[in-house]
């Protein structure tokens, strides 16, 4: 295995909170042979200015992947947010020679340039088109027979299409296929497309509280074992905030465990818990990984 | 002017037979060439027709056996237009006729071949619902009545061996040597009558068409509540969860689309829609039946009529909505949210059954015919005009006609008056005035 090498682009909220998703991410991909290469000197992916200022979004950008092209690098960005704005402005760029010129203008100073030659990787095509399935199933053991997983997507994995999403926005099946191959059971769901509530988070916290208690009470109903999902923002509103939600929607019978993907496989790898940031995790997890353990011992 | 008086009608639909039947009245040899084994065309595959709730073969197999035995018709079926040369007045049409490895001649239709044929095909005459024989007639009332043997799925053709139909078939009609056969006809004029395919709605993934059992197209409803249909006219859901008591509609399906389907309106699905909501309370009197439309459009005559009709007398719901994500709930209903346009109010819908009426297009292997012909099509495969106003049925080459659906989106009366006056004109022709 040689030649899986990336950018590796956390983004502000990982860094900040979300320890679980980098510390699983770091533990498991290199045992795929994955080499995560810190690049110094990059900054926010410009998400956050995306409504105020343009310019400076795709300036941020666009810096953030000519630090990856100058070393001769694909982009990986680990939060689904910072690869949905950051495959938007590649997508401006690549398709508008104006904007890419002034961007390249501005990046000169610093002695860079956008080329447009690297990928921007989202952790599904990582795992599902670099790594491949069939690598995941045979680094797995049996301890996710029978467990019955329901996959949440979340919003920035499968729009805009046109950008280039590593999902398809109405039929998604990627995670669901990395879902089996780590030997688990994944089942469509009616509500499997409903929000998790976190992009109402800022405005009205309550609304956002209850969209994900009631997603919540879904996957609650269908009888899953557990939820999975590859982005941060879904994780803390499902994990993070579980607790509260369930106030929100008065329905204290919720009890979801719910995983980062990279900590499930991780687990499914027989990696330690700890090593996995899942003593961090706010869910009931400890239940599920009782179950799991129950299979291999 | 060559005092020649034979012309060329293609496509074997509703418009094409029109068409040959009017040029044939008039004194004119017809050819009438259709690709597929028997003419009849979409109509034939439909229950009844709006507004009247006609028998759609009832109406139809008439025209069809008096094109069979008109004297001044000659039916090429399962043939092909391969090449049009010479101008108006003087064409040189090459037609191709594929092998039916069946003597037309000969064959009597009795059907003994079929049922001792071992091997079963998805029929598409069903939409792929029910089965057929390898060796089939697309419908009982096809014309001409004369078997054909599909050569991708025949067991003595794909790979050798078999050859029961031969055995068993007493008029000695199977010859499986037979081979295509190029001929050349000389015509003053061609009239097109490709007609329509309906859109396959799969890209419209939010539907969930293949994905849940119980969403089916409008085109799959009418074969599955006619009398001839895969059920023999027992509505019935496709999941085997008996007959459904909430039925709903979804209109422009494909139509009207600017993002993943189509431009423009199709035209019949407003008024097929309402057809098919009465034919559905006829066989289901409780169930409750609604059609979410875009905005309805019952412009035809007798059309308004219909459609009040549907919702006063029928009890039929009328809802502006445009239904987006289809979810199959554990008991395999289904339900969506949609917004009602009309008064602003978010519900939520469940149904046992979902049709999507979806969008209807061109003959897809019009570009094909277009290169053939020397045609020009416009950007949604219509046939393009001299002009699109004062030419409706005049096609780029002078001498060339077209109706029906080939021509642009619209039903069965506008079809044959349209063939009609596509005919006049190709008479006229005749008369050395191109």
């Amino acid at each position: 295995m040689v030649g899986l090498r990336y950018a590796f682009f956390l983004g502000c909220w990982i860094h900040s909170e979300l320890y679980p998703l980098e510390m699983a991410t770091r533990e498991v991909l290199p045992r795929f042979g994955v080499e995560l290469v810190d690049v110094p000197g990059f900054s926010c992916c410009g998400y956050p200015l995306r409504s105020m200022n343009v310019a400076s979004m795709l300036y941020l950008s666009s810096r953030n992947i000519a630090l990856a092209e100058a070393e001769g690098l694909d982009l990986f960005p680990l939060c689904n947010g910072c690869h949905a704005s950051i495959s938007e402005v590649k997508h401006i760029l690549d398709n508008d020679p104006e904007i890419r010129g002034r961007i390249n203008d501005e990046l000169s100073i610093e002695g860079l340039r956008y080329r447009g030659t690297a990928r921007i990787r989202h952790i599904l095509q990582v795992l599902s088109e670099d790594v491949g399935a069939e690598k995941i199933s045979a680094s797995v053991d049996r301890r996710m027979r029978g467990f019955r997983v329901a996959p949440h997507y979340g919003c920035h994995a499968i729009r805009p299409s046109f950008v280039g999403r590593p999902e398809d926005a109405e039929d998604p099946k990627v995670l669901d296929g990395l879902v089996r191959a780590i030997g688990a059971t994944v089942e469509y769901y009616p509500e499997r497309l409903d929000c998790c509530g976190s992009s109402l988070g800022v405005a009205d916290i309550e609304a956002a509280l209850r969209v994900a208690g009631r997603k919540l009470q879904a996957i609650s109903v269908n009888g899953f074992d557990a939820a999975t999902t590859v982005c941060p923002f879904c994780y803390k509103m499902l994990d993070g905030r579980q607790d509260v939600a369930k106030k929100v929607v008065g329905d204290m019978g919720i009890s979801v465990p719910v995983f980062y993907f990279m900590q499930l496989l991780g687990l499914a790898m027989g990696i330690e818990p700890r090593r996995l940031g899942l003593h961090l995790n706010q869910s009931p997890v400890d239940k599920a990984i009782a179950k799991m353990e129950a299979v291999v011992s | 002017m060559t005092g020649l008086r034979a012309v060329a009608v293609i496509g074997g639909g509703i418009a094409g037979i029109q068409a040959s039947l009017d040029l044939a009245e008039r004194g004119f040899q017809v050819y009438l060439v259709e690709r597929s084994p028997s003419i009849g065309g979409t109509m034939a595959l439909l229950d009844k027709t709006f507004p009247t709730l006609d028998c759609a073969i009832c109406i139809l197999a008439p025209k069809m056996i008096e094109a069979l035995r008109h004297p001044k018709i000659r039916l090429l079926t399962y043939s092909e237009a391969t090449g049009l040369s010479g101008e108006a007045g003087d064409f040189k049409l090459r037609i191709r006729r594929r092998p039916r490895y069946v003597d037309e001649g000969r064959c009597t239709g009795c059907g003994t071949c079929a049922s001792k044929c071992p091997t079963k095909v998805p029929d598409e005459y069903q939409m792929g619902m029910s089965q057929r024989k390898a060796i089939h007639v697309p419908f009982p009332q096809a014309v001409p009545l004369v078997y054909t043997i599909d050569d991708k799925s025949c067991i003595h053709l794909t790979r050798g061996g078999c050859g029961l139909c031969e055995k068993v078939c007493e008029a000695k009609a199977i010859n499986f040597d037979q081979k295509a056969e190029e001929m050349e006809v000389n015509v003053l004029g061609i009239v097109v009558a490709t007609g329509l395919t309906p859109w396959d709605p799969t890209p419209l993934k939010e539907y969930g068409y293949h994905r849940f059992r119980d969403v089916v197209t409008a085109m799959e409803l009418e074969r599955m509540i006619t009398a001839t249909g895969p059920t023999e006219g027992k509505l019935l859901r496709p999941s085997g969860l008996g007959h459904p008591k909430r039925i709903a509609f979804i209109q422009c399906i494909g139509s009207r689309d600017l993002s993943k389907g189509l431009p423009y309106c199709s035209a019949v699905c407003c008024m097929h829609a309402t057809k098919e909501a009465i034919l559905v309370k006829e066989h289901e009197p409780g169930a409750e039946v609604t059609i979410f439309y875009t905005d309805l459009r019952a412009f035809g005559k007798g059309f308004r009529d219909f459609a009040n009709r549907a919702r006063d007398e029928y009890g039929i719901s009328y809802v502006r909505a445009k239904p987006a994500e289809i979810r199959e709930n554990k008991n395999r209903s289904l339900s969506f949210w949609y917004e009602n346009t009309q008064t602003g109010e978010i519900a939520e819908a469940n149904a046992d059954l979902l049709v999507l009426c979806t969008a209807l297009t061109p003959n897809p292997d019009n570009a094909a015919l277009a290169k053939t012909l020397g045609l020009e099509l416009d950007d949604n495969g219509f046939f393009r005009h001299p002009h699109s106003v004062l030419l409706p049925t005049s096609t780029t080459r002078e001498g060339v006609y077209v109706c029906g659906y080939a021509q642009g989106p619209k039903d069965i009366p506008d079809s044959i008056a349209e063939a009609s006056g596509a005919s006049a004109l190709l008479a006229v022709v005749g008369r050395g005035r191109p």
